[in-house]
């Protein structure tokens, strides 16, 4: 039988959607929202110099106060907030807050020596030190006193529930478990519904740096009756260890079970945040012509680092998701999606215009800020402005909030108030949108962002995607659906333009949309909305839907290109923008996936491909180590993708090396037929596997000898043999 | 945005101490009332409390470094800071164990200030001075206002607790994305229009430009008003009258008619209406002031050197060929 687990907790989230759809779900407002705010109280931003604002002043920032930056200027948001949650570090926290209890703060002296900052020993130093103790697994114990943990949370607690304004300003309980293992993030914040009945103390990552752990210790809280959920962030900064695919942070294979703590346990993550942006990259999506926005590599705390692209990135976890979901049954990755900060400063900077920084004395002025300096790995010119959290909520309250984030009817922004929707369905009528009604229809008829679809009974999925520009920032350029699909074990992705602004017509070669144009006065810093629309809209039907695949498609709302913050620094030093970063910006909003899953009878007709189980029934067998050298060492083979029909020449060259050289495309999207491009990487052979790299991250091919064919299945294709192999002529 | 040239102003200054005395010593016998409105007692009256410092009582009893007293006072405290964290009471086993505690961290202390742990250390200068912060919070949750006071303190503040103006109003909307430059004056013409005419009449309806912006919004802010349409036309919005189709009026989406229904005027609450929450921000204000005027007071008693700004060549920061003339340390005289 085919995948019964992951149909039932389909049906089941189908039912319970219906179930609780509220009356006016059409009345929904977008409200704007952080849910990653540092302050004094996280012991990086304390060393960091952000000595002396706490929570109460981060509320302040956000509702509308002028508050001070760690660096002593005055700094106020150019619009007021919705709602938020602090989430300091749960890790020490409160351990610079000792002189709270002055008998604890004394007894700490002789630790003192470690973090007691000279010209040798600077505040970078520290942090490296204690940051890495917790890397290391090995916390420093004198600094764990539970009197100082629970009464820095119950305080906490005291401030949020003071700020707390329904109706006008939400604030959250909510804090940051920071499990860094070897320095790979895997970071999470964790928000409760409310702020009554909370545990004694958060669980932090040196309870345990696993998120299985984590998960575990929410379901008891919410077995007591408190409601709590978690947000991922960093995913690009993980090293792949955000998205695995077979192993759990402790080792053991992934399975249903695990897909479901997760899904019930972290039903969103971050899109983009001040260190990089987690949607995709360009090794991972070349055909994104704007999937180079805002990235970072590194590894947070090490100089140097490098962070690998495969399960670090949310798209391609999206995509991996499908497959899991096809070929086992459950989907761990249905997440929705938020912007936020992570700034350490207590203030957050939203606005290109108005960047001050996000890490207190490491980055305050436009000087350092482009100074070219690389402070633990993380080069300052590339880190960037706070993303925002958009969520779909009836009224700005911590319930309804709350609720629309569990239920994944969220979107990101890169920090402009830019409004983003998606509904899908089968059923839409045609020009339903031009009637004022419009979102009562679609939730009527559909399902909204975060949604699943199911039973296509012949027809393709219609989405309605809407965005609005913000009312203070640039115009809006286009609206993009981005389809993600899975077939055989493999993953694809194509991207649609859907609505945009002014008369532009798309390519009718290569598909695509042409560029908006640009208004930037780079050496000003200015631009003017002369282009660009203030609403866009459009009903889209899936042309190449295919009702047996699994599919997830979710919109993305670019605005018209506007200085970068380097480029307002550049302006302030009156220099040249610097060359290393791109002077302008199209900052843009996410919204969270609508998935379609297949029916068992639409997944039937399938033709699936052929599975190393039933080359095993066949009879084939794999090879060892001695027959694939003899098989591949020196030799130039031929590598047939079945799924794809591309055929690519590798050469397993003597010196340990293989390249592959794609020979045609024409099957490929959007391809034509001449494109050439070539991979080079090293190669083992082990154990009966050819072990290779794909951007840095290791894949094993396994080959069977069927007849007289030879077929080979990759590890990370699910239990599909993909690729057919022929020697070819050197 | 201010100048900030990136270095701490800390770092530039050098603090001498003149040879003041402290603020209880040197007012031989002061009105006591005057007395306790001196933010500096309270400071230290609210430190001996706390801290129990004896070298605040017994200034010139010179401490045997070799002797660790832990008085039944001392332990009296340690039993109630453990009660007060709501937990059930020590065994006796437990409470010697704190003791012990207790005992062992004022002999690190002490060999920590011994080997001179606590100099040049920012980390501990920033405690020590959050500790202080932390005092003035400590005295102003130890005052309890009287009503009267509130009320004062409420009679000068009273901005702060201001219900702001609410509007109910109708708006058409002329979007940019379908008249680009003309969209004012297409708001014009249609102001002409459907001047004199009803909110709710047919011709009304059949003008503006159809959008995802709501046509009607109850009891309307400035605020909400700021974060949906932007700041100019929340600002412009509450200059308009009642009665009749007003503007056309500028937003971040294009350009709007509006009809007032109705506004309510913003005001000032009674100050029965909102007891409760001028006693916390009275609360939030008195520790500011204390903090303020302790630290005016201490500083008072302290020649601050500094050297004039210009001399600083702010682009050799390492200040290479000069001896450093500028100590972080607050040096007695």
């Amino acid at each position: 039988m085919r995948a019964p687990i992951g149909r039932i907790a389909l049906y089941v989230a189908v039912v319970s959607a219906l179930a609780s759809a509220p009356a006016f779900a059409q009345e929904r407002n977008a409200y704007f929202g952080q849910t990653h705010q540092h302050t004094s109280w996280s012991l990086d931003a304390y060393l960091m110099g952000n000595t002396t604002t706490g929570p109460a002043q981060a509320y302040e920032y956000s509702m509308g106060e002028t508050i001070k930056h760690p660096a002593g200027y005055n700094v106020k948001i150019k619009t007021p907030l919705d709602f938020q949650g602090v989430t300091d570090h749960s890790e020490y926290v409160g351990v610079m807050r000792l002189a709270n209890d002055p008998s604890s703060a004394i007894s700490k002296l002789p630790i003192a020596e470690k973090l007691r900052v000279t010209k040798d020993n600077p505040m970078v130093k520290v942090f490296q030190w204690m940051a890495g103790s917790l890397a290391d697994g090995k916390p420093i114990e004198s600094l764990l006193s539970p009197e100082i943990i629970e009464s820095v949370w119950q305080n906490n607690t005291k401030i949020a529930d003071k700020y707390n304004k329904p109706g006008k300003f939400t604030t959250f309980c909510s804090y940051e478990w920071t499990s860094m293992p070897q320095n790979q993030n895997m970071h999470r914040n964790v928000f409760f519904k409310s702020c009554n009945d909370l545990p004694k103390a958060p669980f932090s990552a040196i309870d345990s740096d696993h998120p299985e752990d984590l998960w575990n210790w929410m379901d008891s809280q919410r077995k007591n009756g408190t409601e709590l959920l978690a947000i991922s962030h960093n995913a690009n900064l993980s090293n792949g260890l955000m998205f695995p695919l077979e192993l759990d942070s402790k080792g053991k294979p992934i399975d249903a079970a695990w897909a479901q703590d997760r899904m019930r346990n972290e039903p969103l993550t971050e899109m983009k945040q001040v260190k990089g942006t987690s949607e995709t990259t360009p090794a991972l999506s070349p055909n994104d012509e704007f999937a180079g926005f805002e990235l970072m590599n590194y590894l947070i705390g090490l100089d140097n680092s490098f962070s690998k692209p495969n399960g670090s990135y949310i798209r391609q976890a999206f995509q991996n998701g499908l497959a899991m979901q096809d070929t086992h049954g459950y989907n761990p990755y249905k997440m929705g999606v938020v912007g936020a900060g992570d700034s350490h400063n207590t203030a957050t900077a939203y606005s290109q215009s108005d960047y001050f920084g996000d890490h207190g004395d490491i980055d305050p002025t436009p000087e350092v800020r482009l100074s070219g300096k690389v402070v633990s790995g993380m080069t300052v010119i590339e880190t960037g402005t706070s993303g925002l959290g958009g969520v779909w909520a009836e009224e700005n309250t911590r319930e309804s909030i709350f609720d629309a984030m569990q239920r994944r009817e969220v979107f990101a922004t890169s920090g402009v108030r830019l409004k983003i929707r998606m509904f899908g369905g089968f059923g839409y009528d045609k020009d339903m949108m031009s009637k004022s009604d419009w979102v009562k229809n679609a939730y009527a008829g559909g399902v909204p962002m975060g949604g699943d679809l199911t039973g296509a009974k012949g027809k393709a999925p219609t989405f309605v995607v809407w965005a609005l520009k913000d009312p203070v920032d640039g115009n809006l350029d286009r609206i993009q659906i981005i389809k993600g699909w899975t077939r055989d074990g493999q993953i694809f992705e194509k991207i649609y333009d859907v609505a945009w602004s002014g008369d532009r017509k798309l390519d009718p070669v290569t598909g695509k949309l042409p560029a908006i144009g640009n208004t930037v006065d780079i050496s000003k810093a200015t631009y003017t909305n002369d282009i660009g629309s203030v609403e866009l809209k459009a009903m889209w039907t899936d042309p190449d839907f295919d009702a047996s695949q699994n599919a997830f498609y979710y919109a993305r709302a670019l605005q018209i290109p506007t200085p970068r913050w380097s480029t307002f620094d550049a302006l302030k030093l009156g220099v040249l923008p610097p060359g290393n970063v791109p002077a302008t910006i199209q900052e843009r909003a996410w919204g969270t996936p609508i998935w379609y899953t297949p029916t068992e009878a639409e997944a039937a007709k399938a033709k699936s491909g052929l599975m190393v189980a039933d080359l095993v029934k066949n009879k084939a067998t794999a090879l060892d180590d001695a027959e694939l050298k003899e098989l591949v060492f020196g030799k130039n083979l031929r590598v047939r993708n079945n799924v794809t029909g591309l055929t690519s020449n590798v050469l397993f060259g003597m010196d340990g090396k293989r390249i592959a050289t794609e020979l045609d495309s024409e099957l490929s999207q959007g391809g034509s037929s001449n494109s050439v491009s070539s991979t080079s990487a090293a190669y083992e052979i082990k154990d009966g596997h050819i072990v290779t790299t794909i951007e840095g991250t290791p894949f094993e091919l396994t080959v069977y000898r069927s007849g007289d064919k030879y077929v080979a299945a990759r590890n990370d294709e699910f239990g599909h043999a993909n690729y057919e192999l022929v020697k070819a002529a050197n | 945005m201010p100048a900030n040239n990136g270095a701490h102003p800390r770092a530039q200054s050098e603090i001498e101490a003149s040879k003041g005395r402290s603020t209880l010593a040197g007012k031989p016998g002061g009105r006591m009332r005057r007395l306790l409105g001196e933010p500096l007692v309270h400071f230290f009256a609210v430190g001996a409390l706390v801290f129990g410092a004896y070298w605040l009582l017994e200034p010139d009893a010179a401490p045997d470094t070799r002797k660790i007293e832990i008085s039944a006072n001392d332990v009296r405290q340690i039993i109630v800071a453990w009660l007060a964290q709501g937990r059930s009471p020590l065994t006796r086993d437990q409470l010697q164990s704190l003791i012990d505690q207790k005992v062992s961290e004022e002999v690190l202390f002490r060999e920590g200030l011994a080997l001179g742990l606590d100099r040049n250390d920012e980390i501990i200068r920033r405690r020590v001075a959050q500790k202080m912060d932390f005092l003035a919070a400590d005295v102003a949750a130890l005052q309890e206002p009287e009503k009267a006071e509130l009320e004062t303190w409420y009679s000068a503040n009273t901005d702060r607790f201001a219900v702001p103006p609410h509007m109910s109003f109708r708006q058409l909307y002329f979007s940019p994305d379908l008249h680009g430059e003309n969209t004012q004056d297409a708001a014009k013409a249609a102001l002409d229009a459907i001047a004199g005419k009803a909110a709710d009449s047919a011709e009304v309806a059949a003008v503006g430009d159809s959008s995802s912006l709501r046509n009607y919004y109850r009891k309307a802010t400035p605020e909400l008003m700021l974060k949906e349409f932007g700041p100019d036309f929340a600002t412009e919005l509450f200059k308009l009258q009642p009665d009749g189709w007003r503007g056309p009026i500028q937003s971040g989406y294009g350009w709007h008619l509006i009809w007032i229904d109705s506004v309510e005027p913003g005001r000032v609450p009674s100050f029965a209406e909102v007891e409760t929450e001028v006693k916390s921000a009275w609360r939030d204000a008195r520790y500011l002031e204390i903090k303020r005027d302790a630290l005016e007071e201490m500083r008072g008693q302290y020649t601050v050197v500094v050297p004039p700004l210009d001399t600083i060549d702010m682009s050799n920061l390492l200040g290479t060929e000069q001896t450093p003339t500028v100590s972080p340390e607050m040096i007695p005289q």
